[in-house]
């Protein structure tokens, strides 16, 4: 600790300790957050959103209630509906369990996901479906490392 | 049909391959990086580890190092589910795909680092765990900035001069990015590169450069 030490000396004595990266992506984080709460007031809603999200507390199947009819032909948004011919067909699927669950309780919102075969989400399934794929090759492999690390003391 | 509207990067559109709303395309630029990856996606599939040699100075003494071939096998799936996933990233055409393939990439390099026994890389390996746990928020969050002030998440649409996407909104994608591919500093501090099952780690340098490369693209054409 020679106190002529330039400042490109200290600075790089800092961020080449692994423990201070953190530190220092942190503080960017906080940077960038604060400019961006302190631009939010500038940033308008687009009122035109490809993925429309109604919200229907009334509806036994609260939060993930698309409405629409199954089997019938309910009109689905998508960025290039020549991509998927077949949105609209199916947008929810209850089973009859599910369905006598959603008619009588107000509780199906909160287990539906939870649910076997609870919902069929056509945004996510057809207009959005390699998101989907995306997504479950993420958890896999979250498990298989964790499986790894976990069997390895044998 | 379509029409990629960024002539100043990339070039022409050569190719494009349609999962829904999310149409990847190969642009020179996209397919270069793109074959990259399948080239060192190979190599990872195809290379054997190092066999290292420790040599005693003053003697003729020598050390060979052991190669666990569990630890070989984990690090090689890794690498492969890394590299597929930076081919993902390379030509995906979906903001929130990028951002998806893009958090893969930061998972399977901590799969990657996180294999090793060595009390320092797995010291490594935990600070690169919670910058990329931490990552993922300024990274989703760019998306759903860019979804809720523009309307689409679809490059097609966002590359055009009619959207404009928010400069936040920007930021925190690059932020997210540097996050999850702020890897090889740790590699390189916690010289792993000289561990066994050399190869595998190149991935990670490899992956984290690609993505670097591609959000650029993204944000410079936005």
């Amino acid at each position: 600790m020679t106190p002529d030490r330039s400042i490109i000396t200290r600075i790089s004595a800092t961020i080449s300790r692994v423990e201070n990266l953190t530190a220092l992506y942190a503080l960017l984080v906080v940077v960038v957050a604060v400019l961006g709460l302190v631009t939010l007031p500038f940033i308008a809603y687009h009122d035109d959103q490809l993925y429309p999200k109604m919200l229907n507390p009334a509806s036994s199947l609260d939060p993930y209630d698309r409405g629409g009819v199954p089997f019938g032909t309910t009109p689905v948004k998508s960025q290039y509906p020549e991509n998927s011919p077949y949105a609209g067909y199916v947008t929810t699927y209850l089973t009859p369990f599910s369905q006598w669950l959603a008619d009588t309780t107000h509780h199906m919102g909160t287990t539906i996901v939870a649910h076997p075969g609870g919902i069929i989400d056509e945004i996510l399934y057809n207009t959005r479906g390699f998101d989907t794929v995306v997504e479950t090759s993420i958890l896999f492999v979250a498990f298989a490392i964790a499986s790894y690390l976990f069997r390895r003391d044998d | 049909m379509f029409n990629l509207p960024t002539p100043h990067i990339g070039g022409p559109e050569l190719f494009v391959l349609e999962f829904g709303d999310i149409v990847a395309y190969f642009s020179p630029y996209t397919a270069l990086l793109f074959a990259f990856a399948v080239l060192f996606t190979v190599l990872v599939i195809v290379s054997r580890p190092e066999r290292q040699v420790d040599i005693a100075f003053g003697g003729d003494a020598y050390y060979t190092k052991e190669v666990d071939p569990d630890l070989l096998r984990f690090q090689r799936f890794m690498a492969i589910a890394c590299g597929l996933a930076t081919l993902g990233a390379m030509v995906t055409g979906d903001v929130f795909n990028f951002t998806l393939f893009a958090s893969m990439i930061g998972i399977t390099n901590i799969g990657i680092v996180a294999a090793y026994r060595n009390r320092h890389v797995l010291n490594a390996a935990f600070q690169y765990g919670i910058v990329a746990m931490l990552a993922t928020v300024p990274l989703f969050g760019g998306a759903a900035i860019i979804l809720s002030s523009t309307g689409t998440l679809s490059m097609w649409e966002l590359f055009g001069g009619a959207v404009a996407v928010p400069l936040i909104a920007k930021a925190f994608l690059v932020l997210g990015v540097m996050g999850e591919g702020m890897a090889p500093f740790y590699i390189a501090k916690a010289e792993i590169t000289r561990a066994q099952g050399a190869p595998f780690i190149l991935m990670v340098h490899v992956s984290s450069l690609l993505l670097f490369l591609r959000v650029m693209e993204i944000v410079i054409s936005m």
